[in-house]
């Protein structure tokens, strides 16, 4: 199913977090990322949503309930070839420092921590598909622990 | 001053007169203030759904008079606000403004689990229009100003107030100050669109001018802003007829020669058969609910459809729209009358074409109202309420239950008065009449109001009789007793080959039950005993109960079976009861 993701920018109270993802759960959707923080404008929050859907006007009525929320101030829909699509990710891994090394001109990582000969700490950014590609070349049987961030938007 | 002063002055500021409630441990100081007050009248219900209901009702049958007043509730933490849940999702689910006040444990013991502590503004959310919490006396003023303005504008709803009980004691701090003229609520995202803008307009009246076969539906919304009158005029001007969802009945006279009554699942086949011919639908003030369309994809497969709501949400939600209008009903009536392209046109074969939908079940639902009386000898739902429609002269305020008798109700009585019909329809909440008919008076005073109840919708709040009793509020009860659940009852004969689970039932002696009340009583068994009662009950200044002795196999015709599509209606009663209608009507030939 295609991956959507809904921008809405929303006032910063109580509760609001909660009646998005009552609203999601109530339209039978798994919420694929959600991200929330602050915008430009104090008291305004920015938030990134990221579901699954094919059918276009059951997306479009997602966001037109998004929006009869008291506190929502506008919601759309963000077009994938016209807006960046980009998360991060905290990978704790037992790697082989070569391997790694051998990864660094394909992929935006960053060493954060070299706990030992074997086991090291690091950053990387980038859109979803790139992280499972990083992830997928480093090996997945090598991750011990992993915090990716969720999907963060922005119009081109 | 304190949380609860200024929660009291901020309602009596919006015109409150009237709150319904019961008390309890967290919501005491508020009631203790109110007691001092003396600006108040409390009503209190018997159980908290009660509230909602009088609440309800008293929005709903104010909001055509000079005194529009939001209904009003208040309960205790806990129990007292979860038995509200009912009555909020059904305000909820019917466009209805209301107020909704609880008391909290105070913040110190709040997510402790603590007595009668649950998590209220959680529970209610999905079903408000909004939720607030105020955690300082500060914010309490300000917050009911804006739970007002939320609940009476645009697509109206209930907004809870959930306030600790801390909270309400508290002062307000020194520095306080709350502008009560210059307040406007800060709510940048919370828009609606009052009037249209004028390029759906056009396109609109283009397609008005083009159509063949065109046909309106008014639906709560024309209710909702008053816009009955207008839509009268628009549809004699353009000489379109219009179909009523079953909130938007009472818009403007039933029998207005345009009118073709209530469409949908027990809708007229008139109104129904012309929904499948008609090539545009002007929608207004609705929301295409399943039982206005059955099966979506066969629904009204060759018309536009031009949809006139305040709620943009609900535009293109089941029902795709060739134009959208998002706007206020009065507004875009408005502006629709005033416009010189508008076209009158005769449309002679549409209407004969609707004629001869009209005659389909005339006769037999003529001779069944004639003949009084079902296959068990009882008494038919349909022949009381159209001796009901003639004595009241169809000018009555009619507060139905939810079931058999509520669609007998909405197509055999005659309504005349503009807004003169309230009952529970999206949520359908069995048990809503005994309560909102008492805040239906008490928003309308001078006129007759009827609460008609089934034996199963009655029984779920008849304990509300004792608030009928205690502010002796005239509210005359019609209770339609066949000794099941009607509706159930008749899904059961139609489609679960007759097999009755859970739908008979052994009622109590209601005469008991109305003297213990201190209320009236008559018991009617026979078809010649039904208008003197009415006019008994008419007669009586102050409540009365009619008990009618009601046909349990009595059906209501047509019917779209659930999921079904406007081919499946069904217009002829099922096989034994059938039979027995011809057996009768041959019996009258000779």
């Amino acid at each position: 199913m295609k991956r959507r993701a809904i921008l809405a920018f929303m006032l910063d109270r109580p509760g609001v977090l909660n009646k998005v993802s009552m609203l999601i759960r109530k339209k039978m959707y798994n919420v694929d990322t959600l991200t929330v923080c602050s915008s430009r404008v104090p008291g305004i929050s920015r938030m990134t949503i990221t579901l699954r859907e094919d059918d276009i006007a059951k997306v479009t009525q997602v966001i037109k309930q998004l929006e009869k929320f008291t506190e929502v101030i506008s919601a759309k829909e963000l077009d994938t070839n016209k807006s960046y699509w980009r998360e991060a990710a905290i990978v704790k891994l037992e790697i082989d420092s070569d391997h790694l090394k051998s990864l660094q001109d394909r992929f935006n990582f960053e060493m954060l921590e070299k706990k030992n000969r074997d086991i090291q700490i690091i950053q990387v950014a980038g859109s979803t598909a790139q992280i499972d590609t990083f992830l997928d070349e480093i090996g997945r049987e090598n991750i011990i622990e992993i915090a990716r961030t969720g999907v963060a938007a922005m119009e081109k | 001053m304190t949380g609860k002063e200024k929660l009291l002055s901020a309602l009596k500021t919006k015109g409150i007169k009237y709150i319904f409630g019961y008390t309890g441990g967290t919501i005491m100081p508020v009631f203790d203030e109110m007691d001092k007050m003396e600006d108040f009248e409390f009503i209190m219900s018997r159980h908290e759904q009660g509230a909602t209901f009088m609440a309800q009702g008293l929005s709903r049958a104010s909001l055509s008079t000079n005194n529009p007043q939001l209904g009003t509730c208040m309960a205790t933490s806990g129990p007292g606000a979860m038995n509200l849940t009912t009555g909020v999702a059904d305000a909820h689910m019917d466009s209805v403004p209301m107020l909704i006040i609880t008391g909290q444990v105070a913040t110190g013991v709040i997510a402790t689990d603590a007595f009668q502590e649950s998590d209220v503004v959680g529970v209610m959310m999905p079903i408000c229009k909004q939720t607030y919490m105020p955690l300082n006396a500060d914010d309490i003023e300000p917050t009911i100003h804006e739970a007002h303005y939320v609940a009476t504008t645009g697509r109206g709803g209930p907004v809870l107030v959930d306030i600790p009980k801390d909270v309400q004691n508290d002062s307000v701090s020194p520095k306080y100050r709350f502008n009560v003229k210059g307040y406007r609520p800060v709510l940048p995202g919370y828009l609606y669109h009052p009037a249209p803008d004028r390029e759906p307009l056009d396109r609109a009246i283009k397609l008005i001018n083009k159509s063949v076969r065109p046909l309106i539906f008014c639906g709560h919304g024309v209710i909702n802003s008053n816009a009955g009158a207008l839509l009268q005029q628009f549809a004699e001007k353009v000489n379109i007829p219009i179909a009523f969802t079953m909130h938007g009945i009472s818009a403007l006279p039933t029998d207005h020669p345009l009118s073709l009554g209530m469409m949908g699942m027990h809708g007229t086949v008139e109104a129904n058969k012309a929904v499948m011919e008609a090539d545009l639908l002007i929608a207004f003030g609705m929301r295409f609910d399943d039982r206005v369309t059955g099966k979506l994809n066969e629904y009204a497969a060759n018309a536009d459809v031009i949809h006139v709501e305040i709620d943009p949400s609900e535009i293109d939600k089941n029902v795709a729209t060739s134009v959208a209008v998002n706007a206020d009903v009065v507004n875009t009536l408005r502006l629709l009358l005033d416009d010189p392209l508008l076209t009158y046109k005769p449309r002679r074969r549409w209407f004969k074409q609707i004629d001869e939908h009209r005659k389909v079940m005339k006769d037999e639902l003529q001779a069944e109202i004639e003949e009084g009386v079902g296959d068990t000898g009882k008494l038919l739902m349909k022949t009381i309420v159209d001796k009901l429609s003639k004595v009241t002269k169809g000018k009555d305020l009619i507060v139905p239950d939810v079931g058999q008798h509520q669609m007998m109700a909405a197509r055999f009585y005659n309504y005349q008065t503009e807004n003169s019909w309230f009952g529970s329809g999206g949520a359908g909440t069995m048990g809503c009449s005994l309560p909102m008919a008492i805040g239906v008076k008490l928003a309308r005073p001078k006129e007759r109001v009827w609460s008609i109840s089934g034996d199963g919708g009655f029984q779920m709040n008849m304990q509300e009789l004792g608030t009928i009793m205690e502010h002796e509020i005239d509210v005359k009860i019609l209770l339609f007793n066949n000794g099941y659940l009607g509706m159930v009852r008749q899904w059961q004969t139609l489609f679960f080959d007759g097999r009755y689970s859970g739908t008979p039932m052994q009622n109590p002696d209601y005469d008991h039950i109305a003297q213990a009340y201190g209320i009236p009583y008559i018991k009617v068994e026979k078809v010649k005993d039904i208008e003197p009662a009415l006019k008994k009950a008419v007669a009586q200044k102050g409540a009365i109960m009619v008990e009618f002795d009601c046909d349990p196999s009595e059906v209501i015709l047509p019917m779209i079976p659930s999921g079904g599509g406007f081919d499946d209606m069904i217009v002829t009663r099922p096989g034994k009861e059938k039979s027995a209608l011809k057996k009768k009507k041959k019996g009258s030939k000779s």
